[in-house]
């Protein structure tokens, strides 16, 4: 099998299509059938994150921990609640990560 | 810059134009510069159904207006329509019985040349459909609409190496059955 035969087998292949179609009215029925775009919606997003934030500051409302993890950190010293403090601050880091990760996956 | 580039720009323009502003005349753009090579696309894929094509090809552009927030401008928006229609016309071709004319892998390895040469346009049409399916959508893309191996892949949705497997075994058959035709043709010339 040589070069000019695979050019011949390429022509023919060519020469058997018919290229675009024309119009011929096909867009503009199409556009006739187009619905509004649907934006998206972000309020939940929103929702959610707020409900989450107020959430999570009633549930440390009575507890000294986050006071305490706070006064440890500033002071510099690696108490118990500091890396409890930490660890939590990473694990949402690390959860906003994936989610980014697995975002940029879908695009 | 390429002439394909600078297509690829202008399209990436109108795109943007139509999510900015709810542009509808940027999107009936992109459907003038589009429709006539995603509806050869399906006609050929339907072995010439115009009416079944152009139900699919609307279905194609619909969905394209739908979902163009997701068109990340990875590929060329030409490639990225060519997918949507190719999907389409998938999930169209699952919901049919298949027929008696889809060729299978096996009668397509006995392709063979005609006895007689006849005209070589049409009995190579009869040889192109006596290729295994994935062979003739393959050399559709990759030679007909002029993709690269790359842009196959994506549209196709198949492994690089797949695709360039299936435009080689494709073009080995017609290559033999060329050789075929032209010696049936000699004998002829020669009897």
């Amino acid at each position: 099998m040589n070069q000019s035969q695979d050019d011949a087998i390429e022509e023919l292949l060519r020469k058997q299509f018919d290229g675009p179609v024309l119009d011929e009215g096909f867009s503009r029925r199409l556009l006739q059938r187009l619905p509004q775009r649907r934006r998206r919606v972000t309020w939940p997003l929103w929702f959610g994150i707020a409900t989450g934030a107020v959430a999570c500051w009633l549930a440390l409302l009575s507890s000294p921990l986050p006071r305490t993890a706070w006064r440890d950190w500033m002071s510099g010293e690696w108490s118990a609640p500091t890396i409890m403090l930490l660890l939590a601050a990473l694990g949402m880091a690390m959860l906003a990560l994936a989610w980014g990760v697995a975002e940029a996956d879908d695009r | 810059m390429t002439d394909g580039a600078a297509e690829a720009r202008v399209d990436q323009g109108l795109v943007t134009r139509v999510l900015l502003g709810e542009d509808r005349r940027a999107f009936e753009q992109l459907v003038l510069r589009h429709q006539g090579m995603v509806r050869a696309q399906l006609r050929r894929l339907l072995h010439g159904d115009a009416a079944g094509a152009d139900d699919l090809a609307q279905e194609t552009f619909l969905l394209a207006w739908r979902k163009l927030d997701q068109f990340r401008g990875d590929a060329r928006f030409s490639t990225w329509i060519y997918r949507i229609a190719y999907s389409c016309f998938l999930q169209a071709y699952r919901k049919q019985p298949r027929t008696a004319d889809d060729a299978s892998e096996g009668e397509a390895e006995r392709l063979h040349a005609p006895p007689h040469a006849m005209d070589l346009e049409l009995d190579f049409k009869r040889a192109m459909r006596r290729l295994s399916a994935a062979e003739q959508t393959v050399l559709l893309h990759c030679v007909q609409m002029g993709l690269s191996h790359e842009e196959a892949a994506y549209v196709l949705a198949m492994p690089l190496g797949t695709v360039k497997t299936h435009a080689t075994r494709g073009k080995a058959k017609l290559k033999a059955w060329l050789a075929a035709w032209n010696e049936a043709a000699r004998v002829e010339e020669a009897s």
